[in-house]
């Protein structure tokens, strides 16, 4: 009798603490303003969460084909949150165009700008046009700049 | 007397996690960019997914886990799908908006078509294409 209450409270306590990360995972969901903080506290529940809710489903069931097939359901997941991450990440990088500055690539612009400096002194702005700096004006300014060429015609 | 605790546990959890669900819908309304959609869905999912394997030790019905491998697969290929889906159409829109020399040249070639085929309807219209 007490082997069966310690496996109830083993089972639930790692249940609960499943539930309290998936939680924690749709509180910071709502709370955060950006998506790419939103994806961040999602990945937890994607991870943490499926992975303790599944193993207190797989204490309370003991051996058998079902947690088997519990543990494949953490390992497909393991495998398929981070690549669902990254393209939600990439969906959000693309088509946002007030997304701010990654500190990644300021970083990158900063080292460029103090290479161009050391190599050309005040030249360092045209020099290298990268995916930070061509922003919304640049692709405006190089559209009309089409329809400029067309009105010519 | 172990059994209704196990009964209170899970029926708590699923209790719980349908909550969560519904808050997770309201942010998938409220959420100001696509993204924000897609990321609350693929939390639904995560969710549901939960909610099926706790079901299936409730009802002590062993299918249902399998159910469960399968929904974790179409989540994930409906999220795939969607980022592809929306990265599309936004390529599209900004190469049609980029693109106004291609506009123009396509509202051309339709002009001509028209003047074509009312030519071919009408015979004043050929008169009117000699003139010109």
């Amino acid at each position: 009798m007490t082997g069966g209450w310690i496996r109830f409270l083993a089972a639930a306590g790692l249940l609960l603490l499943g539930l309290f990360f998936e939680v924690l995972a749709v509180f910071g969901a709502n709370r955060f303003k950006k998506a790419l903080n939103r994806i961040h506290a999602a990945a937890m529940g994607d991870t943490l969460g499926i992975l303790f809710v599944s193993l207190g489903l797989m204490v309370m069931r003991g051996f058998s084909m079902d947690s088997l097939k519990l543990f494949l359901v953490i390992l497909f997941f393991w495998l398929a949150s981070p690549v669902s991450g990254h393209m939600i990440a990439r969906l959000e990088a693309m088509t946002n165009q007030n997304l701010g500055e990654i500190a990644v690539i300021r970083m990158e612009k900063e080292d460029r700008e103090k290479a161009a400096g050391s190599g050309r002194p005040g030249g360092g702005d045209e020099s290298l046009p990268d995916a930070a700096e061509t922003g919304p004006e640049e692709k405006g300014k190089s559209g009309s700049g089409k329809g400029r060429k067309g009105a010519e015609k | 007397m172990i059994g209704q605790a196990y009964h209170y546990l899970l029926l708590g959890a699923m209790i719980l996690l349908g909550v969560l669900i519904i808050v997770s819908i309201i942010r998938s309304v409220l959420g100001p960019g696509i993204s924000d959609r897609v990321i609350a869905v693929n939390m639904i999912g995560t969710i549901i997914i939960m909610l099926i394997a706790i079901l299936s030790l409730y009802r002590n019905e062993s299918y249902l886990v399998d159910v469960c491998l399968i929904y974790a697969m179409i989540s994930f290929l409906s999220v795939v799908v969607l980022c592809k889906v929306y990265t599309g159409v936004y390529l599209q829109r900004k190469n049609m908006k980029a693109n106004l020399e291609a506009v123009e040249d396509n509202l051309q070639h339709q002009e001509e078509e028209v003047i074509v085929v009312e030519a071919e309807g009408q015979p004043e219209q050929k008169e009117e294409e000699a003139v010109r």
